[in-house]
């Protein structure tokens, strides 16, 4: 830790001392998760269910249990000067709400909100007091960048090593063959020339989409390859891996962009969103793993291990000054995908997908508890017959045409399936329609086990 | 974007061809991706002139489209019910009590509407000057008892402007918002700030400019009345000879506090109204409750030493009279305000 990190660390903590002295506590609440975990969806869901929740509707009993039933009001913090765009709620929900509804879209740029909770102090005696507040920083932001994270402690070289390696092996080697053949028939001393620079950053991320869209593979690195954000693709970010060999000025090109990149991700990224944060929750969609094939799977548990090394990876002087998080949730998001009697399952998967990442958080003192949540519930339990026999299903709106359907989403296993697993094939879970919202949302929307995360998560701020 | 895959499953009874889905979602991919990914299985319950399947491939996923896969509503999970505040329920009808003191009313009034008709009628009779001052004597005397029930019935029915309107925001009724609250600043005493023409300004800004421009002034003067009462009220109790003239002191200045923030609200209730009103207070005060025993506990704790006992005497029961009033106050600016405090 710098001295200027360790000097802003003293600095935050005694803020938060002072804040809790008065009755005004800020929980930073990171919402992690990969790219298509449902961030947005989730804070959509989060955010209207508690402005629910605060106007009296019951829509998260159990966070409402969790604090006595003292939640008196709940209401989004008026912007002050930020830089950050606004997270919008009301769009999300609107675009749910309306029909045909629409999801959102991929979240390309950073975006933030702080919910403010009053509730009644807990103690008669604090009756003397003005009610508390507790105010919740939220953020949504690309969830591709977070591999950028790893990146962080690796120079150009041992990057380099590490994901040609990688590309060497499973279903990246097919879709690699082009970069991989392009990089075979660059010379070691090739110079610094933009065209080949620009060639190769082309094949390497048409290869990561190629990775992520028909693979569903997630350990893809950098993000914002994938993703480049509201600047679009800067010539920063032309640069690809490149082998120990090549000593040439196009290596050293890729180097310094190599660097500049990073020292970018950290200016924007890690040091303002992701350096201090009290919660936080993992969102992993596990049954999409599961159904992308078994590399898939594994490549889910590995990219959220690398993520977490990062993220909930404080040492002893972070966890005394209270950078780390004192509680992380690990979640299975699209619990609704599944019929009920699996969703116990689907709980316990995540807790063996994230053992890597779980490890770490533990490691720096925090408490770990596993969920299955759906941040809106889009389908209700059915039967299906299924060759003759009965099998719990889910039943929902298509999203595309609007049709009904019986879905049978597979046997859910409780743990890492065994080989023959895997020999179902691959699977893509349609997309549904969400239930009937309201659009101004006054009664929040309908979830499964948000409240239960909730209450786990922030019930012992409130 | 996806096809059908009749890879797996028998062929049980009813059941259909596989079919297609156009353009079914796909979380994992963008459009424009290539197209050697993997199919998923779209299946109309399952296939025929498959063979027998081994158990693995039993337990794959799969997708079963309604018969005649006709586009179906949104599911509705009637959530909005499930989740609604829970309310006292409403009571319907009169109750007994009511009743008696209606029919007393109706009997008392009645009869001496009849009782003076009959007395009239017969002055007229004895001569026809008497009969017309008899005549506007009634007229008059009656006429001060209706304006007196119409003032009665107008205090009372005002206080409903408050729930209409909050009914109305938390409906989302921005009309019925609108017209509500033009309807209760026309009633704002003259000199108090109105937010003028709420024109066709969304919720939130009519809210906002509601709650800046008229509630928080006013919430402003409730709290200034309840620290003038609170000093009145210290000082008596520290002075008063006797805990009882404590208590009427005490009830006499707590209803003439919440009659004046009412009145800074635009309500002027009469008994009916104000017994309405305390009832809304006592609701609003429910949570004060237990803060008040707690600050009364608090105070004679803190005094409870033998010099302190000396030097403050009594003064703790009224620093404990003179916290009620604030409180006072503010559940009754709580209980009177046309829109609830954000």
């Amino acid at each position: 830790m710098d001295p200027l990190s360790l000097l802003r660390g003293i600095l935050d903590t005694t803020e938060d001392a002072a804040r809790a002295l008065v009755g005004r506590e800020r929980i930073r609440l990171a919402v992690t998760g990969l790219s298509r975990a449902g961030k947005t969806v989730f804070l959509t869901s989060l955010i209207a269910n508690l402005l629910a929740a605060g106007r009296g509707a019951r829509t998260l009993p159990a966070l409402s249990d969790a604090a006595g039933g003292r939640i008196r009001r709940v209401f989004i913090v008026p912007a002050g000067t930020e830089t950050v765009p606004r997270f919008d709620p009301d769009a999300h929900l609107g675009a749910l709400a309306t029909d045909p509804p629409r999801w959102p879209e991929r979240t390309e740029d950073f975006s933030t909100l702080s919910i403010a909770i009053d509730v009644e102090r807990r103690t008669s005696l604090g009756g003397m007091l003005p009610e508390r507040r507790i105010t919740l920083d939220l953020i949504d932001y690309p969830g591709e960048w977070l591999l950028d994270l790893p990146m962080l402690r690796q120079d150009f070289a041992a990057w380099s090593e590490e994901t040609l390696a990688r590309l060497q092996r499973g279903m990246r080697a097919g879709a690699a063959a082009g970069f991989l053949a392009f990089l075979d028939g660059l010379p070691d001393d090739a110079a610094a020339e933009d065209a080949l620079a620009k060639r190769g950053y082309t094949l390497y991320r048409d290869m990561l989409r190629t990775c992520r869209d028909v693979h569903g593979l997630r350990f893809l690195q950098p993000g914002r390859f994938l993703n480049p954000g509201p600047r679009g693709e800067a010539p920063l970010l032309w640069f690809f891996p490149m082998p120990a060999t090549a000593r040439g000025g196009l290596a050293q090109l890729c180097a310094r962009r190599f660097d500049a990149y990073l020292a970018d991700q950290r200016a924007t990224f890690l040091d303002p969103f992701f350096s201090r944060f009290h919660r936080q929750v993992v969102l992993v969609d596990v049954l999409g793993a599961l159904h992308a094939g078994e590399e898939a799977f594994h490549d889910t548990g590995d990219a959220l291990s690398a993520v977490a090394s990062i993220i909930s990876g404080a040492n002893w002087l972070e966890r005394l000054l209270g950078a780390a998080p004192m509680r992380v949730a690990f979640a299975a998001t699209k619990a609704d995908h599944v019929p009920t009697r699996a969703r116990d399952a689907l709980a316990a998967l995540v807790e063996h997908i994230t053992l890597g990442a779980r490890g770490r958080a533990e490691q720096s003192g925090a408490a770990v508890s596993f969920h299955a949540v759906a941040a809106i519930r889009c389908t209700e339990d059915a039967v299906a017959r299924l060759e003759g026999h009965s099998v719990a299903a889910v039943r929902g709106v298509l999203l595309q045409d609007g049709v009904g359907a019986t879905i049978y989403p597979g046997e859910v296993p409780m743990k890492p399936p065994e080989a023959a697993f895997w020999d179902a094939g691959l699977f893509t879970m349609p997309e549904f329609r969400p239930p009937r919202l309201d659009p101004a949302g006054v009664s929040g929307m309908p979830h499964l086990g948000l409240d239960a995360l909730l209450a786990w998560l922030i019930g012992d701020a409130l | 974007m996806t096809v059908p895959d009749n890879r797996g499953g028998d062929s049980p009874e009813g059941l259909k061809r596989p079919r297609r889905i156009d353009g079914a979602p796909d979380e994992h991919r963008s459009d424009d991706a290539p197209d050697d990914r993997p199919r998923p299985r779209v299946m109309a319950d399952a296939t025929d002139g498959a063979a027998a399947l081994p158990d693995a491939a039993a337990a794959r996923p799969r997708v079963i489209l309604d018969e005649g896969a006709k586009p179906t509503p949104r599911l509705d999970f009637g959530w909005d019910k499930a989740v609604a505040p829970v309310t006292l329920p409403v009571g319907r009808g009169w109750s007994s009590v009511a009743l008696v003191g209606a029919g007393a009313a109706l009997l008392v009034l009645g009869f001496s509407i009849l009782e003076a008709g009959n007395f009239i009628a017969e002055q007229f009779a004895r001569a026809a000057w008497l009969g017309g001052v008899t005549l506007a004597v009634a007229l008059g005397g009656f006429g001060l008892v209706f304006a007196a029930i119409w003032r009665e019935v107008r205090g009372y029915l005002a206080l409903r402007t408050v729930d209409r309107a909050r009914a109305a925001l938390a409906r989302g009724d921005a009309v019925e918002l609108r017209a509500k609250l033009d309807a209760w600043q026309a009633r704002l005493p003259a000199g108090r700030a109105r937010a003028g023409d709420l024109g066709a300004a969304p919720i939130d800004a009519i809210v906002a400019l509601v709650e800046a421009k008229m509630l928080a002034p006013i919430a402003q003067d409730a709290a200034a009345l309840g620290r003038a009462a609170a000093v009145q009220a210290f000082a008596v109790t520290a002075v008063s000879p006797s805990p009882a003239a404590d208590a009427l002191i005490f009830v006499w200045r707590g209803l003439r506090l919440v009659r004046q923030v009412a009145a800074l609200h635009g309500f002027r209730p009469g008994i009916a109204g104000t017994i309405a009103l305390l009832r809304r207070v006592a609701v609003d005060a429910a949570t004060v409750a237990a803060t008040d025993v707690a600050v009364d506990a608090a105070v004679r704790g803190l005094l409870s030493s033998k010099l302190a006992e000396h030097v403050a005497g009594e003064a703790a029961a009224g620093a404990v009279a003179a916290r009620r009033m604030i409180l006072l106050s503010r559940a009754a600016d709580e209980a009177c305000r046309v829109l609830p405090r954000r």
